[in-house]
C-alpha cells in the first residue's frame, strides 16, 4: 500500500481532537480529502457521515428516465417502463421476439430487435434465464410493466399493502384534517427531533404523507409513556392482516411439508433459491429457483447534500439525471490544501522498475516484489516528502505538527491520552516553522495543460539530479525541499525503533493562516464579513500512513503483508 | 511526487496532437479510428477499426478522446448485430480523460467522459456508460447494459456497488492528466 494522507472529520465526537490512529475504530474517523465537504458558514470540514442529505430527484438506473416525485410512490419506487431485473443473477432483461417457425431456439439467435414475432419474453444476457420459464410472455414488446400490472395486482404482497393502505388511510385522513393544527408542535414535541435539520426532515416528510406528522411522534412516546397510548388507542384500530404468515404462502417456505417434499427430491444445489436472490421480495417466496419471478429495477436517486449545523447547501446537483454537474459544489479540496506523502526511496525505485522495464522489453513492470518494496525495515530511518498543494487565490502559511501526548493535554476532553501512553515506536520529525504556498492560479493549470510534457520534464531533471544530491545534502531532509506554482514539498523523516512492527501511522495537525481581505477573488468571502483585512486561521487534523514495518529477523517478502 | 513511467523511445510513435501508439499494439483499419490526442495505446492492444458498417463511404468505428489510455493487451471491437435480418457493426465511441485498464475486452457502444475501467473486465456489446463511472477489476459487464453516471459496478455480471464522490470529475481529471505526463521516454542511461 503507497503512503497515503486521509482527512479528520470531528463529527464521531465532541472534541476536535482524532482518535490515536493506530485504534481500528479510528478510521471511522478519517476521509480522504475527495469525499469531504466544507460548510462555508461554519468554517468546518463535513463528511458523509454528518451532512444530511435529501433526495432531489429519482430516475431508473436502466433507462435514465427521470421519474417525477409524483409518480414515484404510484410506481412503488421501481421503473414502470420496460425495466426488468434478472431473478437469477440480478442483471438487466431484455425483450426478445420469439422465432415464428421454432420458438424453442430462437432466442439464441435472436438478437435484441423491437420487431419479431409475439409472444415476446425476457430474457437475460448472462445466465440465460427467460420469463417463459415462469409463464410470463408480453403481446406487445413495449409497456412490459403495464402489461405485468394485472398480475402485480393479485400478488397476495400487494393485496397486503392495499389492505394496509385501507387500514390506515381513514386515521391518515382523520389526521390530516387536524394535521394543520397539530402537526407542527407535534413534531417539536418529539425528543428525536433535537437539530432542526431532522426537524425540517420529518416536516417534509409529514407534508408528504399527512398522517405521519401526528401519527410518529405519538406511537414513539407511546411506548414510553401509558398516557399517550391512551389518548391514542381510540385512533389506532388493531390491523388484522388479509392472511395468517404461517399460511401465507402456498409453496410452505416456512418449513412445512412441501418444503421437505421439494428437498427429497433436490438434485442440484441451485435448485434452490439463494438468500440474496429471494431477498428482493417483500413476500415470503418460494424455495425453488424456477419459481423466481423478474422485478421491476428499483429508482436510484441524485441527492444534495446539506451541513447538519447550519442547514446550508453544500451539494446541490443539476435537475438532469445523468448531469455530473452540480449547482452547488463546497467540497472541501477546494478549500484545504492537498497533502500528499512519498517515500522517496519508493519513488525511486518505481521509477528504476519502469525504467528497467522499458529497456528490457517494453512490458509492464513486474507487480509481484511490491510488498516488500512498500514496506519499511525496522531499525532504519527514512525519509518522506509531503507535498501540499494550495487550492486558494491567496497565498497560504502552513503550519505542520505532529500529535503528541502533551499537545493533546492542552485541550480538555481528548481521549487518546490512555492509549498514547504506550509509546509509538517510531519517532517522526517534521518542520515546525511556518512555510508559504503560493497562491492556486488558472494561468498554471493553463499553462500545464499546454506544456506538461515539457514542463514535466524539467521538473523530473530537477527532482532527479536532487535526489542524486541528496546523500550530499543529508542534512537537508526535514525543512522545505521546492517550491513551484501553488505546490510546496517539504521534507520529515521518521525513524523507526529496533523492535518496532506494525503501521507507522501518525496524526498530523496542520494549520493554515490565509488573508481573508480579498472578497472578489476569496474562496471565502463570506466566511468573515466582519473580520476585514485579517488573517485567518484554520487547522484540520490528518492521519499519515507511511505504511508497514518489517521486523529485523523476519525476510523481506512477508506473507502477512499483503 | 509520483514517480515517471518510463516507455522506450523506439516503441512508441508519438503523434502531432501528442498521441501516443504502440508499435506493438495492433491498429487495424486506422483510416476509421480517431484518437483526441494526448492518447495512449499501450503496448499488446488490439483495436479494430476495421470492422466498420456496410455500405459505401466513410465511417468512423472507433473514436476515442483525449487522455485516454488503452491499457496493454486491451482489445476494443465495435458492437455488432443483425437488425432486420441485416448483420453491421456499429461505431464505438469513448470519451475523454477515459482509462482502460490491462486486458479488458471492451464492445461498447458508448462511452462518456472520466470512465475508469479496471483491468481484466469484459464490457459487452452495446452497454453504454455514463460519464465518471467507475468499473471495478474483473468485471464482466453482459451486453446491452446502461452504467449510470457516477456509480461503481462490479462483479459478474456487473451490478452496481455505490455511489462515487461528488468530486469524481476533477479526480479523475488530474489523475488522467498525470498519467500523461508521466509517461516519458527513456532516453538517458539510468
Amino acid at each position: 500500500m503507497a503512503p497515503s494522507v486521509l482527512y479528520h472529520c470531528p463529527c464521531l465526537s465532541t472534541s476536535s481532537i482524532p482518535p490515536p490512529p493506530h485504534l481500528p475504530s479510528s478510521s471511522y474517523s478519517f476521509h480522504p480529502l475527495y469525499t469531504l465537504f466544507f460548510c462555508e458558514e461554519c468554517d468546518a470540514v463535513r463528511c458523509n457521515r454528518c451532512v444530511s442529505v435529501e433526495v432531489s430527484g429519482y430516475y431508473c438506473p436502466n433507462c435514465l428516465f427521470e421519474v417525477p416525485s409524483a409518480s414515484v410512490r404510484a410506481e412503488k419506487n421501481r421503473c414502470a417502463r420496460n425495466c426488468f431485473m434478472c431473478p437469477n443473477c440480478r442483471n438487466t432483461l431484455s425483450v426478445v421476439p420469439s422465432d415464428p417457425p421454432d420458438s424453442g431456439d430462437g432466442r439464441l439467435s435472436a438478437p435484441i430487435s423491437t420487431v419479431g414475432e409475439p409472444p415476446f419474453f425476457l430474457y437475460c444476457n448472462h445466465c440465460r434465464w427467460d420469463s417463459s420459464e415462469v409463464g410470463i410472455t408480453f403481446e406487445k414488446p413495449t409497456g412490459l410493466a403495464a402489461q405485468l400490472q394485472k398480475l402485480e395486482d393479485s400478488s397476495p404482497d400487494s393485496l397486503e399493502y392495499e389492505r394496509l393502505k385501507e387500514h390506515f388511510e381513514p386515521i391518515i385522513r382523520a389526521s390530516s384534517l387536524s394535521s394543520s393544527s397539530s402537526a407542527a408542535p407535534s413534531t417539536s414535541h418529539s425528543h428525536h427531533h433535537s437539530n432542526p435539520i431532522t426537524a425540517a426532515a420529518s416536516a417534509a416528510l409529514a407534508r408528504d404523507i399527512p398522517g405521519v406528522a401526528k401519527y410518529t411522534p405519538h406511537a414513539r412516546s407511546g411506548r414510553h409513556s401509558g398516557k399517550d397510548r391512551s389518548a391514542n388507542k381510540d385512533e389506532m384500530p388493531e390491523y388484522k392482516s388479509r392472511l395468517n404468515i404461517s399460511n401465507a404462502s402456498v409453496y410452505g417456505s416456512g418449513g412445512g411439508d412441501v418444503d421437505v417434499e421439494f428437498m427429497r427430491r433436490l438434485e442440484d444445489v441451485s435448485e434452490v433459491a439463494s438468500l440474496e436472490q429471494r431477498w428482493n421480495y417483500s413476500w415470503s417466496t418460494s424455495l425453488e429457483t424456477r419459481d423466481l419471478k423478474p422485478l421491476r429495477i428499483p429508482l436510484h436517486s441524485k441527492r444534495s447534500k446539506r451541513c447538519p449545523a447550519c442547514t446550508h447547501i453544500l451539494i446541490k446537483p443539476e435537475q438532469k439525471a445523468q448531469s455530473v454537474r452540480y449547482k452547488i459544489k463546497l467540497v472541501a479540496a477546494n478549500y484545504l490544501p492537498a497533502i500528499t506523502v512519498a517515500l522517496p526511496h519508493q519513488v525511486e525505485m518505481l521509477g528504476h522498475i519502469s525504467a528497467e522495464a522499458a529497456k528490457r522489453s517494453g512490458k509492464a513492470p513486474v507487480e509481484d516484489d511490491k510488498d516488500a518494496r512498500d514496506n519499511l525495515q525496522a531499525g532504519k530511518t527514512y525519509p518522506f516528502h509531503m507535498a501540499l498543494t494550495n487550492p486558494l487565490y491567496d497565498p497560504i502559511q502552513v503550519r505542520l505538527s505532529v500529535q503528541r501526548v502533551h499537545v493533546a493535554a492542552t485541550v480538555t476532553g481528548e481521549g487518546g491520552t490512555i492509549e498514547k501512553a504506550r509509546r509509538p515506536p517510531f519517532a517522526i520529525s517534521i518542520p515546525t516553522t511556518p512555510f508559504s504556498i503560493a497562491p492556486f492560479a488558472e494561468a498554471w493549470e493553463y499553462e500545464d495543460d499546454e506544456e506538461m510534457f515539457g514542463l514535466d520534464d524539467d521538473e523530473l531533471e530537477a527532482r532527479l539530479s536532487g535526489r542524486e544530491k541528496e546523500t550530499k545534502s543529508k542534512s537537508k531532509t526535514v525543512g522545505v525541499l521546492e517550491k513551484r506554482a501553488n505546490v510546496t514539498v517539504v521534507g520529515g523523516e521518521v525513524a523507526l525503533g529496533k523492535e518496532a512492527r506494525g503501521e507507522v501511522k501518525f496524526n498530523m495537525l496542520v494549520a493554515y493562516t490565509y488573508r481573508s481581505d480579498d472578497p472578489a477573488p476569496s474562496e471565502g468571502h463570506d466566511v468573515s464579513p466582519s473580520k476585514k483585512a485579517e488573517t485567518k486561521t484554520f487547522a484540520f487534523y490528518t492521519v499519515v500512513d507511511l505504511g508497514n514495518i518489517i521486523p529485523k529477523e523476519k525476510s523481506r517478502v512477508d506473507p502477512y503483508d499483503v | 511526487m509520483e514517480p515517471p513511467i518510463y516507455y522506450s523511445r523506439t516503441e512508441f510513435i508519438e503523434t502531432d496532437t501528442g498521441n501516443k501508439v504502440s508499435r506493438r499494439a495492433t491498429i487495424a483499419g486506422p483510416q476509421n479510428i480517431i484518437l483526441g490526442g494526448k492518447t495512449i495505446i499501450s503496448s499488446g492492444a488490439i483495436i479494430r477499426g476495421d470492422l466498420r458498417r456496410s455500405g459505401p463511404g466513410h465511417a468512423v468505428v472507433i473514436s476515442l478522446g483525449r487522455y485516454c489510455v488503452v491499457g496493454e493487451g486491451c482489445v476494443m471491437r465495435p458492437p455488432y448485430k443483425t437488425y432486420r435480418g441485416a448483420f453491421n457493426y456499429y461505431p464505438m465511441k469513448v470519451g475523454d480523460y477515459v482509462h482502460i485498464g490491462a486486458g479488458s475486452v471492451v464492445e461498447a457502444a458508448t462511452i462518456g467522459n472520466y470512465v475508469q475501467i479496471g483491468k481484466n473486465c469484459i464490457i459487452g456489446k452495446f452497454t453504454i456508460i455514463k460519464d465518471c463511472a467507475r468499473i471495478a477489476d474483473n468485471t464482466v459487464v453482459p451486453p446491452n447494459t446502461v452504467i449510470p453516471a457516477l456509480s461503481l459496478f462490479a462483479g459478474s455480471p456487473g451490478r452496481f456497488v455505490e455511489d462515487l464522490a461528488e468530486s469524481t470529475q476533477d479526480i479523475v481529471e488530474v489523475h488522467t492528466k498525470q498519467y500523461y505526463s508521466r509517461f516519458q521516454p527513456l532516453d538517458r542511461d539510468r
